[in-house]
């Protein structure tokens, strides 16, 4: 109610500086960028996370930020957007702001932040896209895992190896609608087409999450007690699975694989290594490739540079978690 | 006689400058009903605040079997065995009966979990002692307000309580009710508990009380036996001298009928307890008449004023009431307002401001839109109409910006009457205008009464100071359980006839059940 | 006690301090603590404004928080927050809370994508029919409140699932992204103005809410409407008695928020291309951020739009400050929920010492 006034003069301060910035001209941002690569620099580096409450993405930015301190000159900054498109695109813009010398972003979603990482590239900033693609060509570089391969791999892996005499599977799926839902159901499907006594008797969503999985599993067990295995979208889901069987003592009699692979004390590597998954398969996060890609970037001033890499998977069994697990940096 | 449990020996207590308790001397003895009477304002609760020690600092003496005491906290007048039963109970409503008996000190069994069995042995127990017919189990919230009543007694006494103290203990309960409390009055009696016992209703004060004390502004004006001092005694030691002057002059000059009440009955849809909807209500007020309505607290006045100002309880109504003649039943204030009604409500805090709100935009509120062009507040009309108006009724304040909160209570009471009459009203309804307001003020108040009624305008004045409507009003309207049963015209009436007719001394024999 | 005795409490005299009386030498200690904090939101505002220019890394020399189209996008960023915020207003000064905008959100920038991409409407019908819909899920809220005699948050609690459900539903579940051109399934490139600035420089949706929170000050300071509101928000049942039309106010207030939330959800849509049924969850919560920030209490009856749209714009500047700064993701959150409880405890220590 009162002093009204004073509220107008505040905000015109704002529009009034922000209108007065006007006069520098905004090419200016290309020289922090692309200009000066070489060795013996410094390069500031921005690291735009979707949602650092994923493990996934957490080991994702854990591996940027070690690869990036064994490169002299690197410096790596980390924002978090918290799953909110509107909070990413601002996170890019204060990038911007702070004139970083290369971008690695990894979108909430792909639409709605084309624009802002077109922005940064349009100022000669170069732009890595991580684990989910963007729109358009107006980036540097995507790296990426292939879940159509990664859920091959499992279906392999099961027609070879797990169940050779075949049985039945249960299936607890991704988010219903997610991509990669879709394709390490459709991978899995191809991989087990050699192995014609393997049967997928049911098929359900576990959302990703270990307490859906559980509650899941529980209830298909409740219909299919003689199953084989249960195959998992993702290592929480086959753990929620496992927790299930056990309540139904059924632990010993079934096996169950999931993906991620995930180098932390809850992922599914030490799952394996303990005994309670068969298998996992890696789902890299592309966090080191990225700063080797950085590096030829701005380090070696590499010209060509991949469009496009494609990330393989490694089968992750209780012969080589402990070996793993140590190789992908964890602790 | 015998022992004294608590002797009080000249209290004394100011508020400000308002001498609330003047050199009271108070016994209570085991074993005896001790009524405490007195009009509204008169020190009776002023005087209980310092036995429950709820008021602390205060001149006088205290003594509790024989010893000096100096109560610090309610806790401490508890602890020295003194109780309280609020009109409010202090019971949780989501419990049980036993739970609410033993909440605090509940047994617990060697797993220190709750010992349910013994729980509910002791609640029995304490009941059956009381001679209470009540399920322990039952929850408080589903329990009558007299049966609540019952288990707030049995709590006190389980908490070693020898004085009880019972503020207007039947003023929500039915017939049947207000025997079973006598019933269990009568059986604290005989265990030696002494019980003060604040009513205003003379034949309950005959049926139990060994003594009454009445106090009137403040100080002692007499103790009596009631069973055979009569109500007349008691009443004119309640009443004492009016304050003639403070009235001003009563007017002669009076209009068409403005407004007609016949046998108004409201039957709520959800009936609140403590509420006392009109059963039966008639009154005329003409215009350039100020009409009186009184009776004892609960007697339904508020509520009568609330249904004439669409604010009532929702329900089915009978009877007729038209206002110029023509039929009037308003569903809200805002019809009310429309007809030209203005109401000025008895919780000036809670019904009618905003503390924390300028003065001049409270007094607009009403009249907004007389002072607006297509939604927008004309500004300039605005301020004209609050100076006119802080000029009118000589309101003090250093200005129309400071809020509310910061004025006197007069002062605040001026402003829910600019506020009113800025809408240009034909009847006025007042719900006890003076409550809060020092002297001065009320003069003013007074005054403005007058000229309004002068100026043609007819006023509905709702008051428990007896000498209000006495001195204010042309006639006053008596009304008893919602119901009309006296209409006396002022000139040749007074406090004693009033008060005879509020408790039913002539009109009828016996109370009717609420 | 007589009248003459009656003089207001020392405190309030600062209340009505005006422009020219800022000028005027204080009176005394107190005085100057009331002016103080009559402007708290803003002296707050200026305060975080100055420490941010002190705070702000330089790049060669360049203070990068004042640097190019820096302060824009600070306001760009709080925009669809504010907007929000300014209706927010509205509720909580009627003594409400309206937790259902963020999803009317949502639900807003779905339909603003489908009307346009798939029913290939126009600009201008898309946008008047979700305006439309958000507006009459707000006055179904109040309607609700009032007239039930529901608390608002519970009301709002169950909007916000309904309106988060009609948005799944809407949808498929999943973004409907907005491309734009004249073909079929193509919005008109017209929408793309919301992802765009003036002058290169001052961002559209920045524009537009500083417009609409300008607008909204202006209604607060002239309207009986206003009048009203504040009156219902400080004593319902005085309220009442004095005639407001209590129902109809509480309608028009919930239905503002609606409508209002439905204008940042268009918002949402241009500027992230994208009408996503997801969208928006939180945002209820930033917005009463801003609101109590800005002095606004909770309790109803008092406050001023002033106030939030300094908060709104305080938690704007915040928000990029730690960001420039690199200041971890976590500890941004433990910040920002201090400097919430700071505005808080301000406020309390104020009515206090009043």
């Amino acid at each position: 109610m009162r002093h009204r006034i004073s509220t107008f003069v505040v905000l015109a301060c704002v529009l009034i500086t922000t209108a007065c910035s006007v006069e520098k001209p905004s090419e200016q941002a290309g020289d922090a960028a692309g200009a000066a690569c070489g060795t013996g620099k410094e390069f500031l580096i921005g690291m735009s996370q979707a949602n650092n409450a994923e493990p996934y993405r957490q080991v994702m930015n854990n591996d940027v930020t070690a690869a990036a301190k064994a490169v002299p000159g690197f410096k790596v900054v980390v924002s978090d957007a918290a799953q909110d498109n509107s909070k990413q695109v601002a996170d890019v813009e204060s990038f911007l702001t702070q004139k970083i010398n290369l971008l690695i972003i990894s979108p909430n979603e792909a639409k709605p932040l084309t624009a802002v990482v077109k922005k940064a590239y349009d100022q000669k900033i170069p732009v890595i896209v991580l684990d989910r693609k963007v729109e358009g060509d107006a980036y540097t570089a995507f790296i990426g895992g292939d879940n159509v391969a990664i859920g091959k791999a499992a279906g392999e892996y099961y027609a070879k190896t797990l169940l050779p005499s075949g049985g039945k599977v249960i299936e607890i799926a991704g988010l219903p609608g997610s991509t990669p839902a879709k394709e390490r159901a459709d991978g899995f499907r191809a991989g087990i087409a050699g192995n014609p006594k393997i049967e997928i008797v049911a098929s359900q969503p576990g959302d990703w999450l270990r307490e859906k999985g559980q509650s899941v599993a529980d209830a298909l067990l409740k219909a299919h007690p003689d199953v084989a295995a249960v195959y998992a979208h993702n290592d929480p889901m086959a753990e929620g699975a496992y927790l299930a069987a056990k309540a139904a003592g059924l632990e010993t009699k079934i096996k169950f694989t999931g993906i991620d692979a995930l180098p932390v004390p809850s992922g599914g590597i030490k799952a394996v290594e303990q005994g309670r998954l068969s298998a996992t398969f890696q789902y890299a996060t592309g966090g080191r490739e990225a700063i080797d890609l950085a590096k030829k970037i701005l380090v070696d001033c590499g010209k060509d540079v991949p469009r496009s890499t494609t990330l393989g998977t490694q089968q992750i069994t209780k012969d080589n978690a402990a070996e793993v697990y140590t190789k992908l940096g964890g602790s | 006689m015998s022992e004294a449990l608590v002797t009080m020996t000249g209290i004394t207590k100011q508020f400000g400058g308002v001498v609330a308790c003047r050199d009271v001397d108070f016994t209570i003895r085991a074993g005896e009903v001790h009524a405490l009477l007195g009009e509204n304002g008169a020190g009776k609760s002023t005087l209980m605040n310092v036995l429950s020690g709820v008021v602390t600092d205060h001149d006088g003496e205290i003594t509790v079997a024989g010893t000096p005491v100096r109560f610090h906290r309610p806790a401490d007048a508890q602890a020295a065995g003194i109780a309280t039963i609020h009109q409010e109970l202090d019971l949780v409503p989501g419990l049980s009966v036993a739970e609410n008996l033993v909440l605090g000190r509940e047994p617990r069994t060697r797993l220190r979990l709750l010992d349910r069995r013994a729980m509910l042995r002791t609640a029995r127990e304490q009941l059956r002692q009381l001679g209470v017919d009540l399920d322990p189990r039952r929850p408080v919230g589903a329990l009558r307000v007299g049966e609540q009543q019952l288990v707030e007694i049995a709590r006190a006494l389980s908490l070693d309580a020898r004085v009880l103290v019972m503020d207007e203990p039947t003023a929500a309960l039915a017939d049947a009710e207000v025997r079973r409390l006598f019933a269990t009055i009568e059986e604290l009696r005989r265990r030696g508990v002494g019980i003060v016992y604040i009513s205003h209703r003379m034949e309950e004060i005959e049926a139990i009380a060994d003594r009454a004390t009445v106090l009137r502004n403040g100080g002692v004006a007499g103790t009596v036996d009631p069973r055979t001092a009569g109500p007349g005694e008691i009443i004119s030691l309640m009443v004492g001298r009016s304050v003639e002057t403070l009235f001003g002059s009563a007017n002669a000059k009076t209009g068409a009928p403005l407004l007609e009440v016949d046998d108004l009955t409201v039957r709520p849809r959800h009936r609140r307890p403590g509420r006392c909807e009109p059963a039966g209500a008639t009154l005329t007020v003409r215009a350039g008449e100020i009409v009186g309505l009184a009776g004892l607290m609960g007697a339904g006045r508020t509520e009568l004023l609330e249904t004439l100002f669409g604010a009532g309880a929702k329900g089915r109504r009978s009877g007729s009431v038209r206002l110029d003649g023509v039929a009037y039943a308003p569903a809200a204030p805002r019809q009310a307002l429309r007809r030209g009604v203005g109401f000025v409500p008895e919780d000036r805090r809670g019904s009618a401001l905003v503390l924390g709100h300028a003065t001049g935009r409270s007094i607009v509120l009403t009249a907004l839109h007389r002072l607006t062009t297509a939604g927008i507040v004309r500004r300039r009309r605005e301020r004209a109409a609050v100076a006119g108006k802080i000029a009118e009724l000589a309101i003090k304040t250093p200005s129309a910006n400071v809020p509310v909160g910061a004025l006197s209570g007069g002062n605040q009471q001026k402003v829910v009457f600019a506020r009113q009459l800025l809408a240009g009203p034909r009847l006025l309804l007042l719900d006890e205008p003076t409550r809060g307001v020092d002297i001065g003020a009320k003069a003013e108040i007074y005054r403005l009464l007058h000229r309004l009624a002068d100026d043609g305008m007819g006023i509905l004045l709702a008051s428990s100071e007896l000498p209000e409507p006495l001195g204010v009003c042309d006639r006053i309207v008596v009304l008893r359980a919602g119901r009309t049963v006296a209409d006396l015209p002022a000139a040749t009436t007074d406090a004693a006839g009033i008060l005879a007719a509020a408790m039913g001394q002539h009109s009828r024999p016996t109370r009717e059940s609420a | 006690m007589t009248i003459d005795e009656q003089t207001p409490a020392a405190g309030t005299v600062g209340l009505k301090a005006s422009a020219a009386c800022w000028l005027r030498r204080p009176r005394s200690r107190r005085e100057l603590i009331d002016r103080l904090f009559a402007v708290q939101s803003l002296f707050a505002l200026a305060v975080v404004f100055a420490v941010a220019i002190a705070a702000s890394p330089t790049r060669n020399g360049e203070n990068l928080f004042l640097s190019t189209g820096n302060l824009g996008n600070i306001v760009r960023a709080v925009s669809e927050i504010g907007i929000i915020a300014v209706g927010m207003t509205f509720v909580v000064l009627l003594g409400g809370i309206d937790l259902s905008v963020g999803a009317i959100l949502g639900l807003s920038a779905v339909g603003t994508a489908t009307l346009m991409v798939d029913s290939g409407l126009g600009i201008l019908p898309s946008v008047l029919a979700v305006l439309a819909i958000g507006a009459a899920f707000g006055a179904l809220q109040g309607y609700a409140t009032a007239r039930l005699g529901i608390q608002s948050f519970i009301v709002t609690l169950a909007g916000l699932q309904v309106a988060r459900g009609l948005a799944r539903i809407w949808s498929g579940g999943l973004g409907i992204p907005i491309a734009y051109g004249d073909g079929p399934k193509e919005a008109p490139p017209a929408f793309e103005i919301l992802n765009g600035s003036f002058n290169g420089v001052v961002p559209v949706p920045a524009v537009l809410f500083l417009a609409i929170g300008v607008a909204a000050i202006v209604v607060l300071r002239t309207t009986a409407f206003a009048r009203h509101v504040y009156a219902i928000g400080g004593n319902e049942k005085a309220a009442r008695l004095s005639g407001v039309p209590v129902t109809r106010v509480k309608v028009a207030v919930f239905a503002i928020a609606g409508l209002l939330a439905a204008v940042a959800g268009v918002v949402h849509a241009g500027q992230l291309n994208q009408g996503s049924p997801n969208d928006g969850a939180g945002y209820e919560l930033d917005a009463i951020a801003a609101v109590v920030i800005g002095g606004t209490a909770l309790s109803g009856g008092s406050g001023s739009m002033g106030g939030t749209l300094a908060g709104a714009l305080l938690l704007g500047i915040l928000n990029n400050i730690l960001a420039l700064n690199n200041i971890d993701a976590n500890v941004q959150l433990l910040i920002k929920g201090l400097v919430i409880v700071a505005a808080a405890a301000l406020q309390k220590l104020h009515r206090t010492v009043a």
